[in-house]
């Protein structure tokens, strides 16, 4: 990570090593707007005062009285902005199972934190292997359900409302829905979101690519998978970040049988995205998964990691890269969720739930019709 | 609002900090009234230049939302918090802990130095796993290493207590996970008594440094900056792998330290096994057929095709092997130096699983 670039001055015709920088634009969230001294800022400021205007223009737009400031003085790395307020917790019918931390005031599953720290990696029986394959069969007709509505001017807390239906009227519980406090049945990341983004009023824009996240509780399982899709038509930059992410997470996907050492996979994914000049996220990584939510095994997706483990048949886990345009870093907004990345760029995911079989491993959560290709792959 | 005038430039906000200006972490344990807050007081009183965040009791089970600390700057102490519950605490690669103190730094700006002061209870194995993360991470602290303060006059009898279920007693992993133990209150034993001491806490850890003290006065360059589970510390590692010698339980049940020295090249594909099978899959057994559980393991390595020393760490299932800038010598034999410290362990099988990673003579016919 390089440390400080030399910048140019922005005042047009001037080249000069840039050291300032304008604080109205950094209280907007515009970035790179630096400049070599106030005379020449004084200089531009008839044109650069625009921007101002513009920005504010953006972040007064009140549609329905649309909240897309709620913690003022906090620096956005990028364009995106929270759509408030949320319609309220959406109930799930009491007749569906739930799991144990849908009614814990603070969201907390004592199940997984009784085997936090334990590095012990679960041995599915036949039984549990079967309940797996339902919930994920499951988990992926609700995401095939959200594709269908990705397009401009839907909102992320409609695709939600859908996911919150689709699961439902399949007896499903909506696994991330009050998980540690979790408002919504569904994560839906914009752009320079890495993940747990929070389905809000915000109504997806062309050229935004979005992936949704879904996991399903069914019968006592969960089933974990997510896509990255296209709104409307984006640009080459995104078709390129897409497609390699994908392919990080299939490359990996090929290499997992027995005898492979969980932080192996770390080195594949990363090869494979810096190759293309990409980034891998380091703060969010693939996990095990069947009664829990998430357990054992922890599978980072960067090269030289500690993972503990060894894979073996009947183990049950996902991998779930997230590849950036920039840099890998990442912050969290003050909702205490939305992972955005530090720079603003934009960040892609893909995710599949799988299992290990003798010889190589079942992708759970596969893709049944249009011959298991990933949504985006039609839009290329 | 004034828009109409220009506003007056501000310098450019630098991004992130390279890595090299990472934080030590101490972690520092021992049981209640060994003299753990007297040796953090006087290490605050001593470092009064430097800001120094103090953490009492390391993290509790994901129910606390927001965590005290103490920050030490120009002789005053004063009250931070960490905020804890941010979020998930599912797929986070770094500990909630963990990530609320860099958190914290970033607003607050950076700490010298962290203690961390853990209960009489905690397994401080389970702590430095939180803080011993991979490189990649590029996190702005370091596992510097684990300071166990015991008391002369108590700990044999803390190190002979026995657990239901025959579990570790907390002392004694104390003493096995220590990168510097001090043996404090010596004023209140005799000769006799305090060499008993030494020679239990010796035959259990075999590696660590042993400072004596009454009232945790200490020399602090002995107990700051101690590099114990990195590459800096590989000069000393080495010289002190060169003279630990496998230890006999004095206690029953006891952990102890076991070490093996071969000289030879390893492959790195088998020594991964062998380090696999020893911390993850549990398969090496003793005589009585109870596995090896080991704690904390150390080494100095020669691997087949790297001119670097390597280094070998382990804190229960984490390990790792990291080239060293120490290159052997042209005409220095290769010896490679590994000390396990842990509970049934036995150096036979030890040394015999060991010689397997071995290049023999088939191996360099490729």
């Amino acid at each position: 990570m390089a440390a400080l670039e030399t910048r140019e001055c922005e005042t047009e015709g001037c080249n000069s090593e840039a050291k300032l920088q304008c604080p109205t634009c950094i209280k907007l969230g515009i970035q790179g707007s630096y400049f070599c001294s106030q005379e020449c800022f004084k200089g531009s400021w008839s044109t650069h005062k625009l921007l101002h205007k513009k920005a504010k223009d953006v972040v007064n737009c009140v549609e329905q009285d649309t909240n897309t400031d709620p913690w003022p003085g906090y620096r956005y790395t990028g364009k995106l902005r929270p759509h408030y307020p949320l319609t309220p917790k959406r109930p799930v019918p009491g007749s569906i199972q739930r799991p144990d931390y849908a009614d814990h005031p603070m969201g907390m599953s004592e199940s997984e934190q009784s085997l936090k720290g334990t590095s012990q990696i679960k041995i599915l029986t036949n039984d549990e292997i079967e309940g797996m394959q339902t919930v994920c069969k499951l988990a992926r007709e609700v995401l095939d359900i959200a594709a269908l509505m990705v397009k401009p001017g839907v909102t992320t807390e409609e695709i939600d409302h859908a996911v919150h239906l689709a699961c439902t009227a399949r007896n499903c519980y909506p696994s991330p829905l009050n998980y540690y406090n979790f408002p919504k049945s569904c994560c839906t990341s914009v752009n320079e979101v890495i993940c747990h983004g929070i389905p809000d009023r915000r109504a997806l824009q062309e050229g935004d690519i979005l992936n949704v996240d879904i996991t399903v509780f069914h019968n006592g399982y969960h089933g974990d998978l997510n896509e990255t899709f296209f709104v409307g038509e984006v640009d080459e930059g995104a078709k390129r970040l897409v497609q390699t992410t994908y392919e990080c997470l299939m490359q990996a996907i090929d290499a997992v049988k027995p005898g492979v050492r969980y932080r192996e996979l770390g080195n594949i994914i990363q090869k494979h995205a810096q190759a293309s000049g990409f980034s891998v996220v380091r703060s969010y990584c693939g996990h095990g998964i069947h009664k829990l939510f998430h357990t054992a095994p922890n599978v980072p997706h960067y090269a030289k990691n500690k993972a503990v483990g060894v894979i073996k048949p009947g183990h049950v886990f996902t991998i779930e890269p997230m590849i950036c345009e920039g840099g890998w870093q990442d912050e969290t907004w003050p909702d205490g969720w939305t992972a955005v990345t530090r720079d603003g760029k934009r960040s892609a995911q893909f995710e599949h739930t799988l299992l290990v079989t003798e010889t190589g491993c079942d992708i759970l959560t596969r893709r049944l019709d249009d011959n298991g290709r990933a949504h985006f792959l039609s839009f290329m | 609002m004034d828009e109409e005038d220009c506003p007056e430039l501000v310098p450019i906000e630098k991004t992130t900090d390279g890595p090299s200006s990472q934080i030590p972490v101490t972690i520092i344990t021992g049981y209640l009234g060994a003299g753990k807050t007297t040796l953090l007081n006087y290490i605050l009183t001593e470092q009064h230049s430097k800001r120094i965040a103090v953490i009492l009791n390391e993290f509790g089970e994901g129910s606390a939302l927001e965590k005290s600390l103490a920050v030490s700057q120009a002789g005053e102490l004063y009250e931070e918090w960490l905020e804890l519950r941010n979020g998930c605490l599912c797929c986070s690669v770094k500990d909630n802990g963990l990530k609320a103190i860099e958190n914290l730094m970033e607003k607050k700006g950076k700490f010298d130095y962290i203690l961390l002061e853990t209960t009489g209870l905690a397994d401080p194995g389970a702590v430095a796993s939180m803080f011993w993360v991979d490189a990649e991470l590029g996190s702005d602290v370091y596992l510097d290493g684990i300071v166990t303060v015991i008391d002369a006059k108590y700990t044999m009898q803390q190190l002979t207590e026995e657990k239901p279920d025959g579990l570790v007693n907390e002392a004694t992993r104390q003493v096995a996970l220590a990168d510097l133990l001090i043996i404090n209150k010596t004023d209140l034993v005799s000769e006799q008594e305090l060499r008993k001491v030494r020679d239990t806490v010796g035959s259990i850890n075999g590696l660590v440094r042993i400072l004596e003290t009454q009232k945790a006065r200490v020399d602090l360059s002995q107990v700051l900056d101690l590099h114990s589970f990195d590459i800096k510390d590989v000069t000393r590692l080495s010289e002190k792998l060169q003279l630990v010698k496998s230890t006999h339980p004095h206690l029953d049940k006891s952990i102890l330290t076991v070490t093996v020295e071969m000289p030879g090249d390893v492959s790195e594909d088998r020594l991964n096994l062998f380090i696999q099978d020893l911390l993850w899959e549990k398969n090496l057994k003793n005589k009585e057929g109870s596995p090896m559980h080991v704690i904390r393991l150390k080494g100095i390595l020669s691997i087949e095709g790297k001119g670097q020393r390597v280094m070998l760490q382990g804190v229960h299932e984490l390990y790792e092997l990291e080239e060293t800038p120490e290159a052997w010598g042209q005409e220095e034999p290769r010896v490679n130096r590994l000390v396990f410290i842990g509970r049934y362990l036995d150096r036979d099988i030890l040394r015999a699983q060991f010689t397997t990673t071995l290049l023999n003579k088939e191996d360099s016919k490729t």
